[in-house]
């Protein structure tokens, strides 16, 4: 039952590959490869020796003393709150364990050139830099409204060596940017390879980022997994080693913007309905006609209308719960981090911190508790010190 | 020469950095807290000064107990001296703090409960070990025709929590502050990146925290200071410069000894100062010596860092300083050009006095009134440096150069471009030096550069840079 996924790409009845036939071919050939290559003793190790020389990890488990005393009850109780810190990753994010992996399978396909879509920026930088790093030529497209908003990362990119696109369309984020990579994929399918940073999109993709960021063991189970999703790469990264341990409780925290009522908001798993989206079949944020609706968060990693369609069917399955918290209460544990344990977390992290407000009371007292610290805020520190009295 | 050492048994690891005869009351202590299986003695003998170069530790496991012979070989630190650097130069008030410090310090160092906690925190804090990471791109950039030339390595302290290698002091100063029962700290430095370190560290240790900044700097480092607000502290302005803020910090410090310390990110001030934030930057060497044996099965040929004050260069060099067949080279800040008049390299041009309450080489004019330096990299803009380092210099055991603004922006872009690594544009002086060292390297001279910092901070500055040099 928990096969995933299946050998036609499916996790249940999400997923598959919703894609124009000149896709088909680039698909099977990635499928092949990766999973040719997963097996390969030497790509695993030289893999491994990169993430951890180049990327820093394994990134460690942090025991959150201040966080933990601040949830105990007057009563001394509480759950223990633990953090995995893949803000500590070269680049800041997690976003980086994926793009490396990717930028490999492509040398072996023997493509010389490649495309990203970025959001916050975050991918498009992991991106940039394993390019730069391997010596690939890349091309970024990034919403216009986006690279107003991230104007540290475009620089960054551009320092990296890749060029950064502007996408106009619509309503110039993320999920433009990534309708724009896919078309430039299909005219350029031959010597391109697109390195898409999110669980989302056509299999193999989905497996292919999941398997890249299983979390190291740590000598013990936790009791609750906490994570972000925006499209769902870093919840999929930590959920997925213990997708099989049912005593090991799964929650996602996705983005309600101003509120679920508001229509500002980016809570798919909450108010979506299933469609096809961007190759995949998956819950998505569409009207009564089937238009994409307009995503709204605070965060820009977390603005997407989709969510990776493993992730829709962990919610089908009750394996995994989702739930969402506003663009203000993001802020208040952006905040909370920072002045408790000395770690600014980046916006889309805040959303699951934020969540602990919720969660800790209601947990029995020694629960372990792990978020995943998914990366660091010092990009966001502009766009919070607007919304807070710093 | 031997010493007598009475022991019991005890199964951690003590360094004490003092007399031998201040061996046995603490030894005698630990025993009797103590009751465990294998003793594993470390001592270090204080040396007469003109011979002391660095410590050495001597492991012995002794697993039984009584009067045991312990040869003891070589040097400790000095209290304080370097050959004729260093030292204590500050007003009467402050000498009995700093022994109380000195004191805080050597306990610590020598409590095996401190060093656990210490190393918790440098691991699941500060996110140590950092990787010594092959530049395999890097390396081909700087091969010849033949296709020879050295091979580049990087200390990613870039890695580390709040971005750079000050964290590995930050914390640890912080935590004998809490050991010492102080309710607040003050700190002043240039780049910013110890005072967010320093605000990091506090909020973690839940200490107050002030931190001083020259207006100027304020302005130059806008995001750091929005940074250490988000982390609770006290940003306050003082006119001028990174000196000025120091200075203004010593005086907070100074009216309030009891409750306030005096956390010190640059390797220099009075004495136990550099030797602490040494002792806490020398856990990146110390992992350099191990990961070199784990990668080539041999040591570094060279070791390169940047120079401001001295506290990574020291951090890096200080584990090798006794290996005669390891180059250590000292990168400085040269500004518009050593000639301009514009520039912070303190050992290239600077002249012996006492700064800050030690002696040292500093930036200074005929009448020993302070040069103000220049950098683009904020952290290297400090008059003086570490008098161990100028010891260092003095005795030839170190070499230093130095780095325009230009050639470090280069090296910046360089990095960024094909490695995919944005570092400081202070860690950018020592990739700099490159150029000129990597022609005259024979092929395969396996070379360490401590990439101190990442660039993030320093993109607005480049950019700023590329324009107006357009």
């Amino acid at each position: 039952m928990w096969q995933r996924p299946d050998s036609y790409g499916r996790f249940g009845k999400f997923g598959g590959k919703y894609v124009p036939e000149t896709l088909m071919h680039a698909l099977s050939e990635l499928e092949s490869t990766f999973n040719s290559l997963k097996d390969d003793p030497d790509f695993q190790n030289e893999l491994a020796g990169i993430l951890k020389d180049y990327v820093g990890r394994e990134t460690p488990l942090y025991f959150s003393e201040r966080l933990t005393e601040h949830y105990r009850h007057p009563n001394g109780e509480g759950p223990h709150i633990y953090l995995k810190r893949e803000d500590l990753n070269h680049t800041g994010a997690h976003k980086i364990n994926n793009a490396i992996g990717q930028v490999f399978l492509a040398k072996h396909l023997g493509k010389k050139r490649i495309i990203a879509e970025t959001g916050a920026g975050q991918h498009g930088v992991a991106t940039a830099t394993v390019c730069a790093r391997f010596g690939l030529q890349c091309l970024t497209y990034m919403g216009a409204q986006d690279m107003e908003r991230q104007a540290l990362n475009v620089f960054r990119m551009r320092l990296l060596d890749a060029e950064v696109r502007a996408v106009h369309s619509r309503t110039a984020t993320l999920k433009d940017a990534t309708s724009e990579a896919i078309r430039d994929w299909v005219a350029n399918v031959e010597t391109t390879h697109y390195i898409l940073g999110s669980v989302a999109g056509p299999y193999p993709y989905p497996m292919m980022v999941r398997e890249k960021e299983a979390m190291e063991k740590w000598g013990g189970k936790p009791d609750v997994l906490v994570a972000c999703v925006g499209e769902g790469s870093d919840a999929m990264g930590l959920f997925d080693d213990f997708i099989k341990d049912k005593d090991v409780r799964l929650i996602g925290v996705e983005a309600a913007g101003l509120g679920l009522d508001s229509g500002k908001h980016a809570a798919t798993l909450t108010k979506g309905e299933v469609g096809v989206l961007h190759g995949t079949m998956s819950y998505l944020l569409q009207d009564d006609d089937g238009q994409i609706i307009e995503p709204h968060s605070i965060s820009a990693g977390l603005d997407y209308p989709g969510v990776g369609p493993e992730h829709s069917f962990l919610k089908e399955k009750g394996r995994a719960e989702y739930y969402s918290v506003t663009d203000e209460e993001a802020l208040e544990a952006f905040k909370r981090l920072s002045r408790l344990e000395g770690i600014i977390p980046a916006l889309e992290t805040s959303h699951a911190l934020a969540y602990l407000e919720k969660l800790s009371p209601t947990l029995a007292n020694g629960t372990k508790v792990v978020v995943n610290c998914s990366g660091r805020g010092d990009k966001d520190v502009q766009t919070a010190i607007k919304y807070l009295k710093v | 020469m031997a010493c007598n050492i009475q022991i019991s048994s005890f199964n951690q690891t003590c360094f004490f950095n003092r007399q031998v005869k201040d061996l046995f009351p603490a030894i005698k202590l630990k025993t009797s807290k103590r009751n465990t299986r294998n003793a594993h003695v470390v001592c270090t003998l204080l040396l007469p000064k003109e011979n002391s170069l660095n410590s050495r530790k001597l492991g012995l496991n002794i697993p039984i107990t009584g009067t045991q012979q312990v040869p003891i070989i070589m040097p400790a630190i000095t209290p304080g001296k370097f050959g004729k650097f260093g030292g204590k130069f500050v007003p009467e008030t402050l000498i009995a703090c700093l022994k109380e410090l000195e004191a805080e310090f050597n306990w610590a160092l020598q409590d095996p409960e401190f060093q656990d906690e210490l190393e918790i925190a440098f691991g699941d804090y500060v996110g140590r070990e950092t990787p010594l990471c092959f530049a395999e791109r890097l390396t081909n950039h700087y091969k010849n025709k033949d296709g020879q030339g050295p091979e580049i390595f990087l200390k990613r302290e870039d890695l580390n929590h709040c971005g750079a290698h000050k964290l590995n002091n930050a914390i640890a100063q912080t935590m004998i502050a809490k050991r010492m029962g102080m309710k607040s700290v003050v700190a002043a430095t240039g780049a910013g990146q110890h005072r967010v370190a320093t605000a990091a560290a506090c909020a973690k240790l839940s200490l107050e925290c002030t931190v001083f900044m020259g207006t100027s700097d304020m302005e130059k480092q806008s995001s750091n200071v929005l940074l250490m607000k988000l982390l609770g502290t006290e940003v306050k302005g003082v006119e001028g410069n990174f000196k000025d803020a120091s200075s203004q910090a010593i005086r907070e410090w100074v009216g309030n000894l009891q409750t306030t310390y005096y956390l010190t990110g640059t390797i220099v001030g009075p004495h136990p100062c550099p030797s602490m934030v040494r002792e806490f930057q020398s856990v990146i060497g110390k992992e350099t010596r191990r990961q070199a044996m784990e990668k080539w099965g041999g040591k570094p040929d060279v070791l390169l860092a940047c120079v401001g004050s001295g506290s990574n260069a020291l951090g890096i060099f200080h584990e090798f300083i006794g290996d005669e067949d390891v180059r250590l080279i000292g990168v400085e800040a040269a500004g518009f050009g050593l000639d301009s008049g514009k520039h912070a390299a303190t050992l290239a041009r600077g002249e012996v006095g006492v700064y800050h309450g030690a002696m040292s080489y500093l930036l200074q004019d005929e009448e020993g009134q302070i040069i103000g330096p220049h950098s683009i990299g904020v952290g290297l803009e400090y008059p003086g440096v570490s008098p161990e380092l100028s010891f260092l210099k003095d005795t030839g055991r170190a070499e230093f150069y130095s780095a325009t603004d230009e050639e470090a922006v280069e090296a910046y872009k360089r990095l960024s471009r094909i490695e995919g690594i944005i570092p400081s544009l202070e860690a950018s002086h020592a990739l700099a030096f490159l150029e000129k060292l990597c022609p005259t390297l024979p092929s395969g001279t396996k070379v360490i550069v401590n990439c101190s910092g990442r660039g993030d901070k320093d993109a607005a500055t480049v950019l700023n840079y590329q324009q107006y040099s357009m």
